[in-house]
């Protein structure tokens, strides 16, 4: 757990005094402070299996995009997804998601592992290839759980039943009536959806989540129920 | 409460009684019930008054589908108590009377029924001229059903999309066998209802003599889809529309379900009629499938004896069903001649029922708000009765004279609705792909035929998916015998034969619609209002048809009916308004405005600080923030300024192409302001394009416009294909603008590793750097006419960036300055706001722009309209104008400029000046009155004319010497 408090980080997430308000303890991640638990860690995986939402606004991704983009990161050991909209998880346990034939977004694992998102945005850029800042523009949040394709029919058209959306899929949509584009990467044997929408307008689409999560009994959880969801088979 | 014994009563829960109240009386009912069900059992049949003449209405089909059993709850008006549960300690109250329910003053309008004849409105209220304004108070107030509570706490109504395969509308017995069929592996199924159980008729109708089969079909039905996992039931849930590719809205209890079907069955079934005769409105009467969900549905008696009016076999049925629940049945009066002996018309016999063939029903009487008998006469033609009548006494008439089918669903779906004269009957054809109809909406009536294609419907349907290839059988051969009985229209000379029961429309109002030329049914719809109360034409749409048709001696078919748009049925505004969204964006040092006392404004969706402290003390605040940026140094928020990277080998052609300004030979490390028009030559947007490297621009734009410049630019280039890439990153920077003649001073304290100097850092240029180790881009920007820079940091960062700014700033007393203060620091500056100083028509010479257009290259967007405009005379200029006159009021935005009497400009802006101690403001004017010196004349608020004196601009530091420190 940190000593430091949310508010004295460099890198703040827009959410930290939501967290603050339902009690949470926090953990370093580089330059932030990110929600370790809320309650009961014990408990929380537990709940993430059911429905639950996570913060991960300050774990690491980039983008790149251009025409150069998809083989300047071949180039760089990056395994492309066969086809836009479509998501390949990596060896090292980091996302890449082709957002279209030109455009990619690369996040981190659940451990904030930055490794190649700090290689590539640190590579010399290419001709053709652009880096679009992703860890900024886009808000980064997780929703689990058996529910959470219940849940998100309440604010999104997109039909992300487990059998209809499968693992990997992308679709780009409006979510509570703002864009995002929903990865969908399992946490072991949870379902998991990757939210990532401008981020200016996090709290709103936090506070619609509850809302919609209320009578699903979804709550919050922190990243240690999301690692260990994610170290579960 | 009296009640029929077990198996009567299907949906009520004898355990668990339910008290209530009507008009003020205590009753009990049972759960399960439905508000007029609970009343029937307690013989309370009054339940409302009509809407015109305040007749006395009761129940009249018991399905929720008419406007007869309108109550008012406490915060729900116009209740249909056939379809409202009962719920506990519910107070109900009867609608539209005067006095008493039972004694309605309003009744008293009947006997002046034929003073207001069809188009009274019309007819009445348009001379002598101005008799409107005097009539519609009077008639506003009697307009209008319920009383809405003003004080009620809005429930939580809620919305959800649903996917499915196959959604079949209507759980009878054909939609069961649809959904059972459509059920295959794979095919996800939904199957609705309206109803609270499955069933739709079998719940309640009697199809043979014993009065078993219909029971045992169901059950065996209902077994089935339970055990059937690809079916997904929805019951009490009505689908309330059809949109195009299935789009289905279905409401069920407090939420608006937004389906999404590959293939819709409609099983929708058929809505029995009425008979058209002297007071058939009256409690009591009821359609026959009334008064067998009343006895099969909620265990009541309907009446005590009891005449039916028939034209088909389900009368006979309906007299079977009375009889075995006790009721007297007096006689069935059936409309044929000759009617063919079947099962149901035999065990009628048997059971030594008198029965009238070549009868109708002429009259209904009337005693204490119910029917009391009826009169029947032997009918010699289509509608003519024989002069001798007969009275029957009776407290209820059954009528079971045909159907329509429900068709609203396949009609807005594009199905054609034509009128079978043989069967004398609405038919449905002209369906779109996609979509089928099977059952008694399709007008089958038999139950192995509605069964045999509930599952062709559904073979098609899985079929269309790819689940199945299985051979789709041959349609059934449409049943020889019809339901409908072709005339049961039956006028008196006293009138009073009710065609529409929510409008009070009679036969009269009908055929005089067509007399005084309104001969098309769409034009008598809209002349006599028929068809247009709450329940859509359900009841009237056949008969009004056929009245209109004989009328204008064209044939049913040829009269057609009015268009069904949606909503099928009432819903309610929470169902559409129910969990909305609203976006907001907020930067990420917003909290710290809030924390320091700002008052918040919206702009679009972002929340910006108007300004710090009070709203009470505003006007001090604002000046005292102007001041403070002056005088010492000030921070303000612009996160909410678009921005856009723009980048690749052509970057600097495609903003030279783009934008009015040159930006090909920009050097790196300079910024340049970048006024962009339209091809009309408008303007339509500026900010600063910020040269980083030879390939990379930061170019900012307005908060409203960014949007629209993005797609502009990519609208542009798709034409244009540049070697360009363009990325709105508005939301991924957070902004500040830190100004003041002491603003180095406090930003050098956290900033060092750039030369902050001015000479190696001037006014317009840019630089990469840290600020409180926060990687962060900084321009030298003047729009508040001050030594001032724009930080701008990736958003995360924003909120460190605040709290060190003030922190360094402290010894300064630095302070935030908010929206308002910025929008009165850059008028003092002479700058302009794109949308507010400018409009539709602006062009850049207008509004003195002109220095930021090039001559020098070849194109850009909107440059040969403005060539064309340079060389016209201009017909307006914005210009700054001051108020010299202490004692004069501030002319506010949009106030008139006058020459005279004439308009000759409106104010843009205008603001009390801190600074310069008076009004100061830009107008457009006539250009005559543009040059200093000139005098405008302001039309003030309440008339007061403004003197104001045309200046030079800006107002302030015109040599600007403050913001190149």
């Amino acid at each position: 757990m940190s000593e430091q408090k949310p508010d004295q980080a460099l890198r703040r997430s827009p959410l930290y005094r939501r967290h603050l308000q339902l009690n949470a303890r926090f953990e370093e991640l580089g330059d932030a402070l990110v929600v370790s638990a809320y309650g009961d860690t014990g408990m929380e995986p537990r709940l993430g299996v059911s429905l639950a939402v996570a913060d991960l606004c300050c774990l690491p991704r980039t983008g790149f995009k251009g025409p150069g983009a998809p083989d300047w990161a071949a180039d760089q050991g990056v395994e492309l997804p066969s086809a836009p909209n479509t998501a390949l998880a990596q060896a090292d346990g980091s996302l890449v998601a082709k957002l279209s034939h030109q455009e990619l977004l690369i996040c981190s694992d659940m451990q904030g592992h930055s490794g190649l998102i700090d290689r590539l945005n640190h590579q010399a850029p290419a001709p053709g290839v652009y880096s679009l800042p992703r860890a900024d523009s886009h808000s980064w949040l997780a929703v689990t759980g058996l529910l959470a394709a219940e849940m998100f029919s309440k604010i999104c058209g997109v039909d992300l039943r487990t059998h209809k959306f499968a693992q990997g899929q992308v679709a780009q949509t409006s979510i509570a009536k703002i864009n995002g584009v929903i990865v969908r990467h399992d946490l072991g044997a949870t379902p998991c959806f990757h939210i990532f929408s401008d981020i200016a307008s996090t709290e709103f689409l936090w506070d619609c989540l509850l809302d919609a999560m209320e009578e699903h009994l979804g709550v919050a959880i922190g990243v240690a129920a999301i690692r260990s969801l994610a170290a579960t088979e | 409460m009296q009640r029929l014994p077990l198996p009567y009563g299907l949906l009520i829960d004898r355990e668990q009684t339910i008290g209530f109240s009507f008009e003020n009386k205590s009753y009990q009912g049972f759960a399960g019930d439905t508000i007029a069900s609970a009343l029937a059992a307690n013989n309370q049949w009054l339940l409302s008054r009509s809407f015109k003449y305040h007749r006395p209405r009761g129940a009249l089909t018991m399905a929720g589908q008419d406007a007869n059993t309108m109550v008012q709850l406490p915060s729900n008006p116009n209740a249909l108590a056939d379809k409202e549960p009962l719920s506990a300690d519910l107070r109900v109250m009867g609608q539209n009377y005067s006095g008493s329910l039972k004694t309605d003053r309003g009744a008293l309008l009947g006997l002046f029924s034929r003073f207001l004849p069809v188009g009274f409105y019309y007819k009445a209220f348009f001379k002598p001229r101005g008799i409107w304004e005097k009539w519609a108070p009077l008639i506003r107030k009697k307009a209008g059903l319920g009383i809405i509570d003003q004080q009620l706490e809005p429930d939580y109504y809620d919305k959800q999309y649903k996917f499915y395969d196959v959604v079949v509308v209507g759980a009878g017995p054909s939609g069961m066998q649809a959904a059972l069929t459509a059920a295959v592996d794979g095919c996800e199924v939904l199957l609705v209802d309206e109803n609270p159980v499955l069933g739709g008729s079998l719940n309640y109708s009697r199809l043979d003599a014993k009065g078993s089969m219909a029971r045992e079909v169901r059950d065996l039905l209902v077994h089935d889809i339970e055990a059937n996992s690809n079916i997904t039931c929805m019951t009490n849930a009505t689908v309330n529309a059809w949109f195009a590719d299935n789009w289905l809205p279905i409401i069920c209890q407090k939420r608006l379900y937004k389906v999404r079907a590959k293939q819709t069955i409609l099983c929708t079934g058929a809505l029995e009629q009425q008979a058209v005769f002297h007071n058939n409105d009256l409690p009591g009467v009821m359609m026959s499938s009334a008064a067998q969900r009343l006895i099969h549905l909620y265990g009541v008696r309907p009446g005590k004896t009891a005449v039916i009016v028939t034209g088909n076999d389900d009368g006979y049925a309906n007299a079977l069903d009375l009889t075995d629940a006790g009721v007297q049945v007096a006689a069935i009066v059936d409309l044929r001649d000759k009617p063919k002996s079947s099962p149901l018309v035999r065990a009628a016999k048997r059971r030594g029922i008198e029965i009238k063939t070549g009868y109708a029903v002429y009259a209904a009487q009337k005693r204490r708000n119910h029917l009391a008998g009826v009169v029947i006469r032997k009918i010699l033609s289509q509608g003519v009765c024989d002069t001798q009548s007969k009275k029957i006494r009776c407290d209820l008439l059954c009528m079971a004279i045909g159907y329509t089918p429900t068709y609203q669903l396949a009609c807005q779906a594009g199905g054609q609705l034509s009128y079978d004269d043989k069967s004398a009957m609405f038919t449905l054809n002209n369906l779109p792909d996609g979509l089928q109809i099977a059952g008694s909406v399709d007008s089958y009536w038999d139950l192995g035929n509605c069964l045999e294609e509930g599952a062709r419907a559904a073979t098609i349907a899985t079929n269309g998916l790819g689940f199945t290839q299985a051979v789709i059988p041959e349609p059934i051969a449409k049943e020889k015998h019809s339901p409908n009985h072709s005339w049961p229209i039956f006028a008196h000379p006293k009138g009073k034969e009710f065609v529409d029961y929510d409008e009070d429309l009679t036969i009269a109002d009908i055929v005089n619609a067509t007399r005084d030329g309104y001969e098309h049914i769409q034009l008598v719809k809209r002349y006599s209002t028929c068809g247009m109360g709450p329940s859509q034409g359900r009841h009237s749409a056949l008969a009004a048809a056929r009245l209109v048709a004989a009328a204008t001696n064209r044939t049913v078919a040829e009269t057609g009916v009015t268009t069904a748009r949606p909503p099928f049925a009432p819903e309610h505004l929470g169902h559409s308004a129910g969990r909305s969204f609203y976006p907001a964006r907020r930067s990420n040092m917003h909290y710290r405005h809030i924390e320091a006392g700002a008052q918040m404004l919206q702009a679009g969706a972002w929340y910006r600080p108007a300004f710090y402290g009070e709203a009470t003390d505003r006007e001090n605040r604002i000046n005292n923030e102007v001041n403070n940026v002056r005088n010492n140094v000030g921070l303000v928020d612009v996160s909410t300024l678009g921005g856009l990277e723009v980048r690749g080998p052509d970057a600097g052609e495609f903003l030279n192409r783009f934008y009015t300004f040159g930006f090909i030979k920009q050097p790196v490390g300079r910024a340049r302001y970048a006024l962009l028009t339209n091809e009309a030559g408008v303007v339509i947007d500026d900010g600063v394009a910020c040269r980083f490297s030879h390939q990379h621009y930061y170019v900012t734009a307005t908060t409203g416009g960014v949007d629209r410049v993005y797609q502009t630019m990519l609208k542009w280039n798709a034409q244009w294909r540049l070697d360009v890439d363009i990325a709105n990153v508005t939301s991924a920077y957070c902004g500040v603008n830190i100004a003041g003649p002491r603003a180095r001073q406090v930003l050098a304290k956290i900033c060092s590793d750039i030369d902050l100097r001015a000479e190696a850092f001037p006014y317009m240029g840019v630089r990469e750097g840290t600020v409180a180790d926060i990687p962060a881009r900084l321009i030298r920007v003047g729009f508040v006419g001050e030594l001032g820079y724009e930080i701008h940091v990736p958003q995360q960062y924003g909120e460190a960036l605040w709290d060190a700014l003030m922190e360094a700033g402290r010894e300064e007393t630095i302070k935030p300055f908010g929206i308002e203060a910025q929008r009165i620091l850059r008028l003092e500056k002479g700058h302009i706001i794109i949308g507010q100083d400018t409009d539709a028509m602006s062009n850049p010479m207008e509004v003195q722009m002109g220095w930021a257009v090039s001559h020098k290259k070849p194109f850009f967007v909107g440059g040969r309209t403005i060539a064309e405009l340079e060389m016209k005379m201009p017909i307006r200029s914005l210009v700054g104008f001051v108020v010299n006159d202490e004692n004069a009021p501030i002319p506010l935005e949009s106030h008139l400029v006058l020459d005279g009497d004439q308009m000759t400009g409106r104010v843009t802006s205008c603001n009390y000046s801190p600074t310069l101690g008076k009004p100061i403001g830009l107008a457009y004017v006539q250009p005559h009155c543009a040059e200093p010196g000139s005098q405008i004349s302001i039309k003030s608020s309440g008339a007061v004319m403004v003197e104001a004196n045309v200046v030079t601009l800006p107002f302030y530091d015109s040599k600007t010497l403050r913001q190149e420190l």
